[in-house]
């Protein structure tokens, strides 16, 4: 225990008043002498540390740990609190700090003692903002569900350790990747597929790049290398994997070499294509040499052998003393005209590799990582012969635990999908059959308390919509033929008034008579005359492309005020007929539904497609359409607007129908999905798409304009009059 | 409709501007002088198609200046009428007066009449020189209830990027099988490189770099740029080189910034750059 006047002097005045009082209530309660002794020890250093506030209301906190995360979670606190203190050096910065301990405490309970015990790394690596984004994510995206929750904050879970790489500000692949692939192309002309090395694969093979026939794999991340360096060390793996590509044409045969010898023939390769590389583009010496920093010392080991060499390979300036080095050096330089042959690798690696065993060093490949780290890990170099599993068992070992199995990289691993927009026009690959959906694409979620958005958040899959005969839709043209002739009027008008008078051209078919007249009062007062006195007639071509994208959520069952008809009968019956209208227009569009079930289940069904016509399949599928779940309408914009990108049509229009708020079940927060939205719409307008809204609820002034601007949404509170109002709009907008 | 011949004096002073004196630089990479000569010498329009920047342009202004013919050059674009081309009435303070087009001038003195990039001209403004790239070589003046018999010495070029135009602007197939093409690329690295040096004045090595980061940018053709750096864009670079421009700054401005306005292709290409420096 601490002398008293150390107390007071911790608390002046009648904060050592308040300070005795939260104590007494800590012992009272009854936490036991482990809670109440943490905090009794830490306290005053706190309160000294940082101020005797925060020490007080850490009192506060404690006990509610106590009360919903047990004793443990309780007594380890305090002397996080003094961690954090310490890291942040802030009196704003704590009080958040304690703030998220309290909310960790109160919404994952089970979660708190494993987040406490990781405050000295996890304030070492992130600053409290990015710590409050990083605990955000582990509660919104476990489901609320103990178990995930528990192993995410233990970081147990892949995904927490990606995400607390990103908040670290490191830069991941996943950042790097826009920038990553152009690269390669330009500096080699290979556009192989680049894919991010799964969260599950074995440590080394997350650590260090590596390619195959078909596919380069890089590391999420390079821990421990800022930003710049990062980005730096990104550029040369894939320079490096780039120079593998262009000049190491066979895989060489593991036959029955051992695995050191593996090891030196893949870095005499890799120093090879190095050099080959930089006869190209000098440049690369630049990028590469900053990364070899063997120095010629130590014992010599193994690894530390390879790593000199590998040094002294690429930086011909430094200089090493060790005769196995040198000879390797000499060997590989005076090779140097026969550099174009793989077989100058395989000769001195033997070679090299027989001495090693001479020298009796010791070569552990269970352990062995290749250096520096941006070289990969030479998986592709090598065949194993997999028929001949057994000869090549003991080679492989030095390689085995990067391998990753073999059919993930041949399905290419599921959590990265094609969603640029732009040029490729937000092409999807099919890469998962779920049970009934299939997921093609993920997309990013943005979330407006970090100002940030979320990569791959969300997962659109795409349902076979169902077709029913004789619906609703497809009985539009009996029960309703007004309203379907009223719309073929519109659209016959609509079609025939648009040949435009053009006046004061400069040739045409009529004159234009008010320039005729002033052009020959400017010739009688002797000026000189516009000669552009014709006029004519114009047909302005059209050049639309139009999606019509559905809301079909649960809230579309309802029935519509004073009818019999639910919202989504109003809905389809619209549909059909604004798409006997488009057709009639000769428009190309497409029709979508969308609903959701949380971030993982966006579902989205293609009732007709671009290059499909109009017909009575439409009306089926129209009619097929079932009310269920909710309203994830952002990941079902991107999705529709990738759709739209394609299109090659001077404007492009993105149409939605919606009856409610935004929302799912795995969101709490109403303003969230909200700005998603928004900024979704943002997205499409930046790529040329323009978005409207029909709102099929009263109170929807207040989101939808904040969604799509007040110019593009408006709201219809009869729901009956949609049908008769949606072609009405189209012609408006398209106009 | 009176008719009349364009074939006047040999020396047609209105076209004294359009005349090449110089010879403008041009480096040959295949038979392309000699197919030009050949098409010339029976009159055959002659259409150039290769990427932006490769040469067409320079082409037909060497070859204007070989066989000593005026060139009349019309940058094609998509508010292009067909009077535009072929000449117009205008009024004066007596009346009308008509105007010659840039095609009718040629037509009329016998200068060859080149229509750059004639894609962007709207379909109905290309079908014009149909009759004069068929065996009556014509020039009907409708307005002016005139038809111009061309010139023996006349000849029509076009050139026509089919790279980068959309679907929709494509040449007719009656209008494309009227002419003799022939194909531009971008010169072999050494040629290039030749090219580079002597058209910026620059020195051979900074030359032959300048080839190999267009290389690396023509690399990214269709996978984020539309076209690669041309070879226009080297010389450009050369001329900030030899005007005392670091070579990286000259590349940044003359071939990076340029080309493309997504911050992470510039990223991409800025970083290729320097490998090759």
């Amino acid at each position: 225990m601490q002398s008293d006047e150390a107390i007071r002097a911790a608390f002046p005045g009648d904060l050592y008043v308040t300070w005795g009082d939260v104590c007494r209530r800590l012992v009272g309660a009854g936490y036991g002498d482990v809670v109440t002794d943490s905090y009794l020890r830490h306290s005053p250093e706190l309160a000294r540390l940082a101020s005797p506030q925060a020490a007080i209301a850490l009192a506060a906190i404690v006990s509610g740990l106590a009360i919903r995360a047990g004793r443990r979670a309780a007594s380890l606190a305090p002397a996080a609190a003094i961690v954090a203190a310490k890291r942040y050096n802030d009196a704003a910065a704590l009080q958040e700090w304690l703030r998220l301990i309290e909310q960790v405490g109160d919404q994952a309970p089970e979660s708190a003692g494993a987040l406490l015990d990781q405050t000295a790394s996890l304030t070492a690596r992130l600053d409290v903002r990015a710590l409050a984004s990083w605990i955000r994510i582990g509660l919104r995206s476990t489901n609320g569900e103990p178990e995930r929750r528990l192993r995410f904050f233990t970081l147990e879970d892949p995904n927490a350790r990606r995400w607390l790489l990103r908040e670290s500000g490191e830069a991941g692949f996943l950042d790097l990747e826009p920038r990553l692939k152009p690269y390669l192309a330009a500096l080699w002309g290979e556009t192989p597929p680049m894919r991010e090395t799964p969260a599950n694969a074995p440590e080394q093979a997350r650590r260090r790049p590596g390619f195959d026939g078909s596919v380069v794999r890089l590391p999420a991340a390079y821990p421990g290398f800022s930003g710049n360096d990062s980005e730096k060390l990104y550029r040369a793996a894939v320079a490096h994997i780039g120079a593998h590509l262009k000049f190491s044409h066979e895989r060489f045969p593991v036959g029955g070499l051992k695995p050191a010898q593996i090891a030196l023939v893949s870095l005499i390769e890799d120093a090879r294509v190095e050099q080959l590389a930089m006869r190209e583009l000098p440049g690369l010496r630049r990028l590469f040499t900053p990364f070899h920093v063997a120095e010629a010392s130590g014992t010599a080991t193994a690894p530390g052998l390879f790593t000199r060499l590998a040094r002294a390979l690429a930086d011909p300036a430094h200089d090493d003393p060790d005769p196995w080095v040198e000879k390797g050096r000499r060997a590989f330089f005076e090779a140097e005209g026969y550099w174009g042959s793989q077989q100058v690798s395989r000769r001195i690696g033997d070679l090299l590799g027989n001495d090693l065993g001479q020298m009796r060093v010791q070569f552990d490949p269970k352990n062995y990582v290749v250096q520096p780290p941006y070289r990969d890990d030479n998986l592709g170099l090598w065949d194993f012969g997999d028929d001949d599993q057994q000869q090549s068992s003991e080679a492989e070992q030095v390689l085995s635990s990067t391998r990753i199995r073999q059919e993930q990289d041949d399905r290419r691993p599921p959590d990265r999908t094609e969603t640029e927009m732009g040029d490729t026009g937000g092409r999807v690959e099919v890469i998962e059959q779920a049970q009934d959906g299939v997921l093609v694409a993920r997309y990013p979620e943005y979330d407006y308390v970090t100002g940030r958005e979320q990569p791959e958040w969300t997962s659109v899959k795409e349902y076979a919509p169902k077709a029913v005969a004789n619906g609703p839709a497809a009985r539009l043209a009996e029960e309703h033929a007004d309203l379907v002739a009223r719309v073929a009027a519109l659209i016959r008008s609509a079609r025939v008034s648009r040949a435009e008078r053009l006046r004061r051209q400069p040739e045409g078919e009529f004159l234009d008579m008010d320039a005729c007249i002033e052009a020959t009062v400017a010739r009688r007062i002797g000026e000189a005359a516009d000669h552009r006195i014709h006029g004519r007639y114009e047909r302005r071509s059209r050049d639309l492309s139009v999606l019509l994208l559905l809301d079909i959520s649960q809230s579309t069952a309802e029935k519509v005020r004073g009818s019999t008809r639910t919202v989504l009968d109003v809905e389809r019956q619209s549909a059909s007929l604004l798409a006997r209208a488009m057709a009639g227009l000769g428009d190309p569009f497409a029709i979508a539904a969308f609903c959701s079930d949380k971030r993982d289940d966006v579902r989205y069904l293609r009732i007709k497609d671009f290059n499909r016509g109009y017909d009575g399949l439409v009306d089926a599928r129209l009619d097929g359409l079932e009310s269920g779940l909710s309203t994830r309408i952002g990941a079902a914009m991107r999705h529709a607007g990738a759709d739209l990108a394609r299109e090659r049509s001077y404007r492009r229009l993105l149409l939605v129908v919606t009856d409610g708020e935004p929302s799912d079940i795995d969101v709490e927060d109403r303003q969230y999905l909200v700005e998603d939205s928004r900024k979704a719409v943002h997205h499409l307008n930046r790529f040329g798409i323009d978005t409207f809204c029909v709102g099929l609820d009263s109170n929807a002034d207040s989101y939808l304009g904040r969604i799509f601007g007040q110019r593009n949404a408006i709201t219809i509170a009869a729901v009956e009059r949609l049908t008769d109002l949606l072609p009405k709009l189209y012609l408006t907008l398209s106009r | 409709m009176h008719s009349t011949s364009g074939a006047k004096s040999a020396h047609d002073p209105a076209l004294d501007d359009f005349r090449i004196d110089q010879e403008p630089y041009y480096r040959s990479v295949g038979h392309e002088v000699a197919l030009f000569e050949a098409a010339y010498g029976a009159r055959m329009p002659v259409m150039l198609k290769g990427p932006t920047g490769c040469g067409k342009t320079r082409f037909v202004e060497h070859m204007a200046w070989r066989l000593k013919r005026p060139l009349v050059t019309v940058s094609c674009h998509e508010d292009m009428t067909a009077s535009d081309l072929v000449g117009r009435y205008l009024l004066d303070a007596d009346g009308t007066v008509w105007h010659d087009g840039p095609l009718t001038l040629a037509v009329r003195s016998g200068a060859i009449c080149y229509l750059d990039e004639i894609v962007e001209a709207r379909q109905d403004t290309t079908v014009v020189i149909h009759s004069l790239t068929d065996d009556r070589r014509i020039l009907p003046l409708e307005k002016k209830n005139e038809v111009l018999k061309a010139h023996p010495d006349f000849q029509l070029v076009i050139s026509y990027n089919p790279g980068y135009q959309s679907v929709l602007k494509d040449l007719k197939e009656s209008t494309k099988q009227r002419f003799a093409a022939i194909a531009f690329t971008y010169p072999d690295a050494a040629i290039e490189a030749e090219i580079v040096a002597s058209e910026a004045g620059v020195k051979r090595p900074v030359a032959e770099t300048l080839v190999r980061i267009a290389q690396r940018s023509r690399n990214l053709k269709g996978h984020g740029l539309e076209e690669g750096a041309s070879t226009r864009m080297l010389i450009n670079a050369g001329h900030l080189v030899a005007g005392g421009i670091a070579l990286d700054q000259a590349c940044e401005v003359a071939l990076v910034l340029p080309i493309t306005d997504d911050a992470d292709m510039r990223d991409a290409l800025t970083a290729a750059i320097a490998a090759c420096l």
